[in-house]
């Protein structure tokens, strides 16, 4: 991973870098500074917001349907589990594109709203897996300890459900915005032209191979950053 | 510090739709402990729950000093559980943990770490309070558990198999804990094993449970010595049950001496070593009678010996 990723770092930075050499004849900011401006600007702040916006609302859907799956209060959960599965199934694009012939019609394409849909027919289930692990018989023992120990069903909420299940929380939340974040094909569907941080980036991967480079760690600091929260995380006792 | 009397009455409680507890009717003294034993399936824990608010009622209710539990979310019990696992907060240290209760009730953090070392030291850990749980043994985490349970100063113990998990060691050092915390808080206590020696110990009283009811409550000799029916008899032990007139001549093992010129005779069809005993079933007109016997003088199999009941123990039963 070390090897194209360095050569992407260099690639970012090289102002000249002609073939074959093996380095750059001129270093430079052009790259970086393009993708920090105009429609590359707007785009990053669009996936930003339409990832955090997603994964809340996907942590909020998630949550309860984990729980019921978890605490198996399903007769059949076969079918349920079976279209959990589909995003790894079906291509974005094929659900985007349906999807946008109903938000066309209820004026909604084009908007935040209608990429944050877009992009919740894939982060929900995504997001509802990873919940289901933190969720189960274990955590509702220690739910009934802090019932008979006089906490309040806030407090127990607080201090016991949300503090024990933190890491699944954590990791549902990574993933739901890593999702978001890199979806192609949803945002080409529904969002009417919006700029979007992976929409933005392909056109120059031909024409402007510096600030297609600029622009890929730009895509990548989430992913780094989420890396570096994780391995902090795991060096904490639970 | 005194002891609050429970009483359950008439309970019906259906977990899953089927009933688990029928009509159960159940009264512990103030200040007392009483031992819930059964076999598996019987209801124990289930009983356990719904005093504990975890599994809702069908019918009946429940009182403690007094005052109705049942209708009341388990947080305002004012009781306090022992799982058969200690259920510990992993991210938490041993003390907040213990201090949870104290937590609950909205004292300030000094006041209830305080509190909790008390009650640590008062069941040996007093050096373990800035632990980690995942650092401690089975049996400090279940003391652990014990020591947050008291914390809270609750008007009702309940324990479930608590000692389960542990090794014999470690059972009997917790085992005399519970008794000696329980009888220096006068705290009364509802303490489930399916243990019949450690229900003889653990309770003032005990209770055995069969298929969702009480089928007797008595004093510890009461059950293994004067059961009130064959069902009792069987599950404390009573392995002779001998046809007698329109009753039942229950005699436990231990109450059949062998004696040469005893008035029973057989041929002895099994012999199995328990360590301080051999338990040997002798086959006496095609029935077959079970004794205890010394080590020493235990016959084998095949051998013709003679048997004696010790009447004075032996206890009728109706039919």
């Amino acid at each position: 991973m070390a090897l194209p990723l360095g050569a992407l770092v260099v690639r970012a930075f090289a102002d000249e870098w002609r073939a074959p050499a093996l380095v750059p004849q001129d270093l430079g900011l052009r790259g970086v500074r393009l993708a920090f401006t105009g429609e590359a600007a707007s785009a990053f702040m669009n996936s930003l917001e339409v990832a955090l916006l997603t994964v809340a609302v996907a942590l909020a859907l998630a949550w309860p349907a984990a729980r019921a799956l978890g605490e198996r209060r399903l007769r059949r959960p076969g079918p349920v589990f079976l279209l959990l599965a589909a995003p790894l199934l079906v291509p974005s694009y094929a659900i985007g594109s349906g999807l946008n012939e109903w938000l066309i019609r209820l004026g909604l394409d084009g908007s935040t709203l209608a990429l944050v849909v877009g992009h919740l027919t894939f982060v929900l289930p995504y997001t509802i897996v990873v919940l289901l692990s933190g969720f189960g018989p274990r955590l509702t023992a220690l739910e009934e300890m802090a019932s008979t120990a006089g906490l309040s069903p806030v407090r127990r909420f607080l201090l016991v459900t949300v503090r024990s299940a933190a890491p699944t929380i954590g990791a549902a939340a990574l993933l739901g915005f890593l999702v978001s974040w890199s979806d192609y094909g949803t945002s080409l569907a529904v969002g009417a032209g919006q700029p979007m941080l992976p929409l933005v980036l392909l056109p120059f991967v031909g024409s402007d191979p510096q600030v297609a480079a600029s622009l890929s760690l730009l895509f990548l600091a989430p992913a780094v950053a989420a890396l570096a929260v994780a391995v902090r995380a795991g060096r904490r006792p639970l | 510090m005194s002891g609050h009397a429970l009483v359950c009455e008439r309970l019906t409680v259906s977990p899953g739709g089927s009933p688990i507890l029928r009509d159960l009717t159940l009264e512990v003294r103030a200040g007392t402990r009483v031992a819930l034993v059964g076999p598996s399936g019987a209801g124990k824990t289930t009983l356990l729950r719904a005093i504990a608010g975890l599994e809702p009622l069908d019918s009946g209710s429940i009182t403690l000093g007094g005052m109705r539990l049942d209708g009341l979310a388990p947080h305002r019990r004012g009781l306090a559980v022992v799982f058969q696992e200690p259920r510990l907060l992993p991210h938490l240290d041993v003390l907040d943990n213990v201090a949870l209760p104290l937590r609950a009730a909205g004292r300030p953090r000094r006041e209830r770490r305080r509190h909790a070392a008390a009650a640590l030291a008062e069941v040996g850990l007093a050096a373990h309070g800035d632990r980690r749980v995942h650092g401690l043994s089975g049996g400090e985490q279940q003391r652990v558990a014990l020591a947050r349970a008291l914390t809270g100063d609750p008007r009702l113990l309940l324990l479930d198999e608590p000692l389960a998990a542990l090794d014999p060691n470690r059972r009997s050092d917790l085992r005399r804990m519970i008794t000696e915390v329980q009888q220096r808080r006068r705290l009364t206590t509802v303490v489930i094993t399916h243990d019949r020696a450690e229900a003889a110990e653990l309770g003032d009283t005990i209770a055995l449970m069969l298929e969702g009811r009480i089928v007797q409550h008595d004093e510890p000799r009461a059950l293994f010595e004067r059961p009130c029916g064959a069902a009792v008899a069987r599950f404390f032990g009573v392995a002779n049950l001998i046809p007698d007139g329109d009753a039942v001549l229950a005699v436990r093992p231990e109450h059949v001496r062998l004696e040469p010129d005893g008035r029973l005779r057989g041929l002895v069809v099994e012999s199995v070593y328990r360590g301080d005993h051999v338990r040997i079933a002798v086959d006496v007109d095609g029935r077959r009678i079970h004794a205890h016997v010394d080590p020493a003088a235990a016959p084998r199999p095949g051998d013709e010996v003679g048997l004696e009941l010790v009447t004075e123990r032996t206890w009728r039963l109706p039919s």
